[in-house]
Protein backbone atom coordinates (compact mmCIF):
# COMPACT_ATOMS: atom_id res chain seq x y z
CA UNK A 1 0.00 0.00 0.00
CA UNK A 2 2.77 2.33 0.89
CA UNK A 3 4.43 1.26 -2.36
CA UNK A 4 1.26 2.47 -3.96
CA UNK A 5 1.34 5.82 -2.91
CA UNK A 6 5.17 6.39 -2.79
CA UNK A 7 4.86 5.62 -6.75
CA UNK A 8 1.85 8.14 -7.14
CA UNK A 9 4.13 10.63 -5.63
CA UNK A 10 7.03 10.44 -7.35
CA UNK A 11 4.97 10.19 -10.62
CA UNK A 12 2.71 13.21 -9.80
CA UNK A 13 6.02 15.35 -9.03
CA UNK A 14 7.21 14.26 -12.24
CA UNK A 15 3.78 15.80 -13.90
CA UNK A 16 4.54 18.56 -11.97
CA UNK A 17 7.88 19.56 -13.60
CA UNK A 18 6.57 18.52 -16.90
CA UNK A 19 3.92 21.14 -16.99
CA UNK A 20 5.85 23.95 -15.48
CA UNK A 21 8.05 23.33 -18.38
CA UNK A 22 5.55 24.22 -20.58
CA UNK A 23 6.14 27.50 -21.90
CA UNK A 24 2.80 29.36 -22.34
CA UNK A 25 -0.80 28.44 -22.46
CA UNK A 26 -1.55 30.13 -25.35
CA UNK A 27 -3.20 28.15 -28.47
CA UNK A 28 -0.66 28.23 -31.81
CA UNK A 29 -2.36 29.44 -34.91
CA UNK A 30 0.27 29.25 -37.15
CA UNK A 31 3.24 26.08 -38.71
CA UNK A 32 6.03 26.46 -37.44
CA UNK A 33 9.02 26.98 -40.22
CA UNK A 34 9.84 23.63 -40.49
CA UNK A 35 6.33 22.44 -40.84
CA UNK A 36 5.22 25.62 -42.75
CA UNK A 37 8.11 24.90 -45.20
CA UNK A 38 6.73 21.40 -45.83
CA UNK A 39 3.34 22.16 -46.60
CA UNK A 40 4.69 24.65 -49.31
CA UNK A 41 7.16 22.49 -50.84
CA UNK A 42 6.36 19.04 -49.91
CA UNK A 43 4.45 18.19 -52.88
CA UNK A 44 6.87 20.49 -55.43
CA UNK A 45 9.98 18.41 -53.90
CA UNK A 46 8.62 14.66 -53.63
CA UNK A 47 5.08 14.46 -55.76
CA UNK A 48 3.78 12.88 -52.52
CA UNK A 49 0.21 14.73 -51.74
CA UNK A 50 0.98 12.66 -47.95
CA UNK A 51 3.25 14.85 -46.76
CA UNK A 52 3.60 13.23 -43.82
CA UNK A 53 5.08 9.70 -46.10
CA UNK A 54 6.99 12.64 -47.65
CA UNK A 55 8.59 13.38 -44.99
CA UNK A 56 9.15 9.93 -43.46
CA UNK A 57 10.36 8.23 -47.00
CA UNK A 58 11.75 11.70 -48.54
CA UNK A 59 12.90 14.03 -46.60
CA UNK A 60 13.96 11.63 -43.49
CA UNK A 61 14.16 8.62 -45.53
CA UNK A 62 17.89 7.66 -44.17
CA UNK A 63 16.41 7.98 -40.67
CA UNK A 64 13.58 5.40 -41.74
CA UNK A 65 16.59 2.85 -42.89
CA UNK A 66 17.61 3.27 -39.47
CA UNK A 67 14.23 2.33 -38.28
CA UNK A 68 14.04 -0.46 -40.52
CA UNK A 69 17.81 -1.51 -38.85
CA UNK A 70 16.10 -0.84 -35.34
CA UNK A 71 12.95 -3.00 -36.32
CA UNK A 72 15.41 -5.78 -37.62
CA UNK A 73 17.44 -5.91 -34.50
CA UNK A 74 15.06 -6.23 -32.35
CA UNK A 75 13.00 -8.92 -34.25
CA UNK A 76 16.61 -10.86 -34.97
CA UNK A 77 17.04 -10.90 -30.83
CA UNK A 78 13.20 -11.89 -30.32
CA UNK A 79 13.77 -14.89 -32.61
CA UNK A 80 16.90 -15.77 -31.61
CA UNK A 81 16.06 -15.84 -27.85
CA UNK A 82 13.47 -18.09 -28.70
CA UNK A 83 15.24 -20.75 -30.63
CA UNK A 84 18.33 -20.78 -28.10
CA UNK A 85 15.25 -20.69 -24.61
CA UNK A 86 11.97 -22.41 -25.70
CA UNK A 87 9.84 -20.80 -23.30
CA UNK A 88 7.10 -24.05 -23.63
CA UNK A 89 4.47 -23.05 -25.10
CA UNK A 90 2.45 -25.55 -26.73
CA UNK A 91 -0.44 -24.94 -29.33
CA UNK A 92 -3.97 -25.16 -28.53
CA UNK A 93 -6.46 -26.28 -30.59
CA UNK A 94 -8.49 -23.20 -31.52
CA UNK A 95 -12.21 -22.84 -31.17
CA UNK A 96 -14.64 -23.01 -34.04
CA UNK A 97 -15.23 -19.17 -34.48
CA UNK A 98 -11.37 -18.61 -35.06
CA UNK A 99 -11.30 -21.69 -37.26
CA UNK A 100 -13.98 -20.36 -39.81
CA UNK A 101 -12.49 -17.27 -39.36
CA UNK A 102 -8.93 -17.94 -40.31
CA UNK A 103 -10.49 -19.76 -43.32
CA UNK A 104 -12.26 -16.71 -44.77
CA UNK A 105 -10.63 -13.47 -43.99
CA UNK A 106 -6.79 -13.93 -44.55
CA UNK A 107 -7.67 -12.79 -48.04
CA UNK A 108 -9.33 -9.66 -47.35
CA UNK A 109 -6.95 -8.94 -45.30
CA UNK A 110 -4.12 -9.46 -47.28
CA UNK A 111 -5.45 -7.38 -50.15
CA UNK A 112 -6.85 -3.90 -47.64
CA UNK A 113 -2.81 -4.18 -46.56
CA UNK A 114 -1.65 -4.32 -50.06
CA UNK A 115 -3.90 -1.46 -50.65
CA UNK A 116 -2.49 0.38 -47.68
CA UNK A 117 0.99 -0.18 -48.70
CA UNK A 118 0.50 1.10 -52.17
CA UNK A 119 -1.26 4.35 -51.52
CA UNK A 120 1.02 5.10 -48.97
CA UNK A 121 1.87 8.63 -50.56
CA UNK A 122 -1.81 9.60 -51.20
CA UNK A 123 -3.50 8.17 -48.08
CA UNK A 124 -2.98 7.72 -44.66
CA UNK A 125 -0.87 4.41 -44.82
CA UNK A 126 2.67 3.29 -46.42
CA UNK A 127 4.65 0.56 -45.47
CA UNK A 128 4.81 0.29 -41.79
CA UNK A 129 0.83 -0.03 -40.96
CA UNK A 130 0.56 -1.96 -44.26
CA UNK A 131 2.81 -4.35 -43.37
CA UNK A 132 1.92 -5.43 -40.12
CA UNK A 133 -1.61 -5.38 -41.66
CA UNK A 134 -0.45 -8.29 -43.65
CA UNK A 135 1.21 -10.25 -40.61
CA UNK A 136 -2.25 -9.99 -39.02
CA UNK A 137 -3.76 -12.41 -41.60
CA UNK A 138 -0.21 -14.30 -41.02
CA UNK A 139 -1.23 -14.31 -37.34
CA UNK A 140 -5.22 -15.33 -37.82
CA UNK A 141 -3.94 -18.27 -40.25
CA UNK A 142 -1.75 -19.53 -37.50
CA UNK A 143 -4.05 -18.85 -34.56
CA UNK A 144 -6.82 -20.98 -36.52
CA UNK A 145 -4.30 -23.98 -37.44
CA UNK A 146 -3.68 -26.46 -34.63
CA UNK A 147 -0.14 -27.12 -35.86
CA UNK A 148 3.47 -25.65 -35.26
CA UNK A 149 4.75 -23.82 -38.50
CA UNK A 150 7.83 -25.53 -40.53
CA UNK A 151 10.95 -24.53 -41.19
CA UNK A 152 10.93 -22.12 -44.22
CA UNK A 153 13.49 -19.96 -45.51
CA UNK A 154 10.32 -18.12 -47.42
CA UNK A 155 10.11 -15.46 -44.14
CA UNK A 156 14.18 -14.72 -44.40
CA UNK A 157 14.63 -14.71 -47.98
CA UNK A 158 11.68 -12.14 -48.17
CA UNK A 159 13.10 -9.92 -45.53
CA UNK A 160 16.73 -10.11 -46.60
CA UNK A 161 15.75 -9.35 -50.03
CA UNK A 162 13.29 -6.26 -48.93
CA UNK A 163 16.13 -4.52 -47.03
CA UNK A 164 18.45 -5.10 -49.86
CA UNK A 165 16.04 -3.79 -52.65
CA UNK A 166 16.10 -0.77 -50.09
CA UNK A 167 19.47 0.03 -49.60
CA UNK A 168 19.86 -0.47 -53.28
CA UNK A 169 17.02 2.07 -54.37
CA UNK A 170 19.64 4.65 -51.90
CA UNK A 171 22.35 3.99 -54.06
CA UNK A 172 20.70 4.50 -56.90
CA UNK A 173 19.78 7.92 -56.10
CA UNK A 174 23.88 8.21 -55.18
CA UNK A 175 25.22 6.83 -58.27
CA UNK A 176 22.28 9.32 -60.80
CA UNK A 177 21.59 12.25 -58.59
CA UNK A 178 24.75 12.09 -56.46
CA UNK A 179 22.47 12.14 -53.01
CA UNK A 180 21.67 8.43 -51.04
CA UNK A 181 17.96 8.04 -50.99
CA UNK A 182 17.20 11.09 -53.56
CA UNK A 183 13.69 10.83 -54.52
CA UNK A 184 13.51 12.17 -57.92
CA UNK A 185 15.87 9.29 -59.78
CA UNK A 186 12.07 8.19 -60.96
CA UNK A 187 9.75 10.91 -62.19
CA UNK A 188 7.53 12.74 -59.84
CA UNK A 189 4.66 12.52 -62.24
CA UNK A 190 1.21 14.22 -61.49
CA UNK A 191 0.95 14.42 -57.79
CA UNK A 192 -2.11 12.08 -57.17
CA UNK A 193 -1.89 9.23 -58.94
CA UNK A 194 -0.80 5.79 -57.85
CA UNK A 195 2.42 6.03 -59.87
CA UNK A 196 3.39 8.71 -59.02
CA UNK A 197 6.50 10.36 -56.48
CA UNK A 198 9.16 8.92 -57.57
CA UNK A 199 10.68 6.24 -55.79
CA UNK A 200 8.71 6.53 -53.10
CA UNK A 201 6.02 3.92 -53.78
CA UNK A 202 8.98 1.12 -54.25
CA UNK A 203 10.25 1.98 -50.77
CA UNK A 204 6.98 1.91 -49.09
CA UNK A 205 6.66 -1.61 -51.12
CA UNK A 206 9.98 -3.37 -50.00
CA UNK A 207 9.22 -1.34 -46.33
CA UNK A 208 5.75 -3.47 -46.32
CA UNK A 209 7.59 -6.20 -47.11
CA UNK A 210 10.20 -6.39 -44.56
CA UNK A 211 8.01 -5.39 -41.51
CA UNK A 212 5.19 -7.99 -43.03
CA UNK A 213 7.75 -10.73 -42.71
CA UNK A 214 9.37 -9.62 -39.74
CA UNK A 215 6.29 -9.50 -37.23
CA UNK A 216 4.91 -12.84 -39.21
CA UNK A 217 8.96 -14.29 -38.12
CA UNK A 218 8.29 -13.14 -34.66
CA UNK A 219 4.76 -14.80 -34.53
CA UNK A 220 6.10 -17.89 -35.62
CA UNK A 221 8.92 -18.22 -33.68
CA UNK A 222 6.79 -17.52 -30.22
CA UNK A 223 4.63 -20.52 -31.82
CA UNK A 224 7.32 -22.71 -32.82
CA UNK A 225 9.07 -22.41 -29.28
CA UNK A 226 7.82 -25.59 -27.42
CA UNK A 227 10.40 -26.79 -25.54
CA UNK A 228 10.40 -30.06 -23.44
CA UNK A 229 7.44 -29.79 -21.93
CA UNK B 1 -10.76 30.38 -21.63
CA UNK B 2 -12.55 29.95 -24.95
CA UNK B 3 -13.61 26.46 -25.98
CA UNK B 4 -11.35 25.99 -28.71
CA UNK B 5 -8.38 26.34 -25.97
CA UNK B 6 -9.96 23.91 -23.65
CA UNK B 7 -10.04 21.55 -26.25
CA UNK B 8 -6.46 21.89 -27.13
CA UNK B 9 -5.54 21.88 -23.22
CA UNK B 10 -7.67 18.67 -22.80
CA UNK B 11 -5.83 16.74 -25.28
CA UNK B 12 -2.68 17.25 -23.42
CA UNK B 13 -3.60 16.65 -20.26
CA UNK B 14 -5.53 12.92 -21.38
CA UNK B 15 -2.04 12.45 -23.29
CA UNK B 16 -0.11 13.33 -19.84
CA UNK B 17 -2.26 11.59 -18.06
CA UNK B 18 -1.61 8.22 -19.69
CA UNK B 19 2.04 9.23 -19.48
CA UNK B 20 1.31 9.09 -15.60
CA UNK B 21 -0.91 6.56 -15.61
CA UNK B 22 1.77 4.09 -17.42
CA UNK B 23 4.59 4.94 -15.64
CA UNK B 24 2.61 4.69 -11.84
CA UNK B 25 1.98 1.14 -13.43
CA UNK B 26 5.68 0.67 -14.30
CA UNK B 27 6.31 1.42 -10.28
CA UNK B 28 4.02 -0.25 -8.23
CA UNK B 29 3.04 -3.36 -10.09
CA UNK B 30 4.24 -6.85 -9.42
CA UNK B 31 3.13 -9.08 -12.21
CA UNK B 32 6.16 -8.34 -15.29
CA UNK B 33 3.13 -8.62 -17.74
CA UNK B 34 1.52 -5.95 -16.11
CA UNK B 35 4.52 -4.05 -16.09
CA UNK B 36 4.85 -4.43 -19.67
CA UNK B 37 0.88 -3.01 -20.36
CA UNK B 38 1.84 -0.12 -18.74
CA UNK B 39 5.11 0.56 -20.26
CA UNK B 40 2.90 0.72 -23.44
CA UNK B 41 0.23 2.74 -22.39
CA UNK B 42 2.96 5.52 -21.17
CA UNK B 43 4.92 4.72 -24.86
CA UNK B 44 1.06 5.72 -25.94
CA UNK B 45 0.99 8.94 -24.32
CA UNK B 46 4.27 9.98 -25.04
CA UNK B 47 3.17 9.68 -28.87
CA UNK B 48 0.08 11.42 -28.09
CA UNK B 49 1.84 14.30 -26.78
CA UNK B 50 4.02 13.95 -29.96
CA UNK B 51 1.03 14.22 -32.19
CA UNK B 52 -0.44 16.98 -30.25
CA UNK B 53 2.47 19.32 -30.43
CA UNK B 54 1.76 19.64 -33.93
CA UNK B 55 -1.58 19.96 -33.93
CA UNK B 56 -3.36 23.13 -34.31
CA UNK B 57 -7.55 23.58 -33.69
CA UNK B 58 -9.96 23.74 -37.15
CA UNK B 59 -6.91 22.51 -39.28
CA UNK B 60 -6.98 18.90 -41.58
CA UNK B 61 -4.57 15.89 -41.77
CA UNK B 62 -1.15 17.00 -44.01
CA UNK B 63 -2.73 15.46 -47.43
CA UNK B 64 -2.76 18.27 -50.14
CA UNK B 65 -5.51 17.49 -52.37
CA UNK B 66 -8.27 19.86 -52.08
CA UNK B 67 -7.13 21.43 -49.11
CA UNK B 68 -4.93 24.67 -49.14
CA UNK B 69 -1.46 24.35 -47.56
CA UNK B 70 -2.78 27.13 -45.38
CA UNK B 71 -5.37 24.29 -43.60
CA UNK B 72 -3.03 21.68 -42.80
CA UNK B 73 -1.54 20.89 -39.58
CA UNK B 74 2.49 20.35 -39.16
CA UNK B 75 3.01 16.69 -40.78
CA UNK B 76 6.88 16.64 -38.91
CA UNK B 77 5.81 15.57 -35.25
CA UNK B 78 3.24 12.68 -36.89
CA UNK B 79 6.09 11.05 -38.75
CA UNK B 80 8.08 10.89 -36.22
CA UNK B 81 5.38 9.50 -34.41
CA UNK B 82 5.19 7.04 -36.89
CA UNK B 83 9.04 5.95 -36.11
CA UNK B 84 8.53 6.21 -32.40
CA UNK B 85 5.29 3.79 -32.91
CA UNK B 86 6.93 0.98 -35.05
CA UNK B 87 10.16 0.99 -32.50
CA UNK B 88 7.28 1.43 -29.62
CA UNK B 89 5.83 -2.44 -31.08
CA UNK B 90 9.47 -3.92 -31.26
CA UNK B 91 10.55 -2.92 -27.51
CA UNK B 92 7.48 -4.24 -26.31
CA UNK B 93 7.69 -7.83 -28.17
CA UNK B 94 11.35 -7.75 -26.57
CA UNK B 95 9.85 -6.76 -22.91
CA UNK B 96 7.37 -9.72 -23.36
CA UNK B 97 9.55 -12.25 -24.90
CA UNK B 98 12.13 -11.31 -22.15
CA UNK B 99 9.16 -11.24 -18.81
CA UNK B 100 7.86 -14.24 -20.52
CA UNK B 101 11.80 -16.49 -20.60
CA UNK B 102 11.94 -14.78 -16.75
CA UNK B 103 8.81 -15.75 -15.45
CA UNK B 104 9.47 -19.38 -16.88
CA UNK B 105 12.58 -19.26 -14.96
CA UNK B 106 11.59 -18.49 -11.57
CA UNK B 107 8.13 -20.35 -11.79
CA UNK B 108 5.96 -17.07 -11.39
CA UNK B 109 5.24 -13.82 -13.23
CA UNK B 110 5.45 -12.21 -9.71
CA UNK B 111 9.07 -9.79 -9.67
CA UNK B 112 9.74 -10.54 -5.98
CA UNK B 113 10.51 -14.23 -7.09
CA UNK B 114 13.17 -13.60 -9.73
CA UNK B 115 16.15 -13.81 -7.59
CA UNK B 116 17.94 -12.26 -11.28
CA UNK B 117 16.75 -9.22 -10.56
CA UNK B 118 18.43 -8.62 -7.23
CA UNK B 119 22.10 -7.63 -6.71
Amino acid sequence: MIRTYVGLIIVLALAAVVISAVPGFSVPSELPYIGQNYAEQGVHDTGSINLVTAVVVAYRGLDTLGEVVVLFSASTAIVLILTLIPIGAHPTPPSSIVSFTAGVLPGAIVLFGIYIITHGHLSPGGGFPGGAVVASAFLLVMLGSNTIPGQSKMLASIESLAGLTFGLLGFWGMMTLGQFLNNLVLPAGSPGKVLSAGIIPLISLAIGAKVASELSGVFASYRKSGGAE
Amino acid sequence: MTAQSLFYWSLAVTALGLVIIGLWGVLTRKNILRIALAFTLADTGVNLILVWSGFLPNRTAPIIDSSSITSVVDPLPQALVLTSIVIGVAVAALFVVVGVLASRKSGSADIRRMKELRW
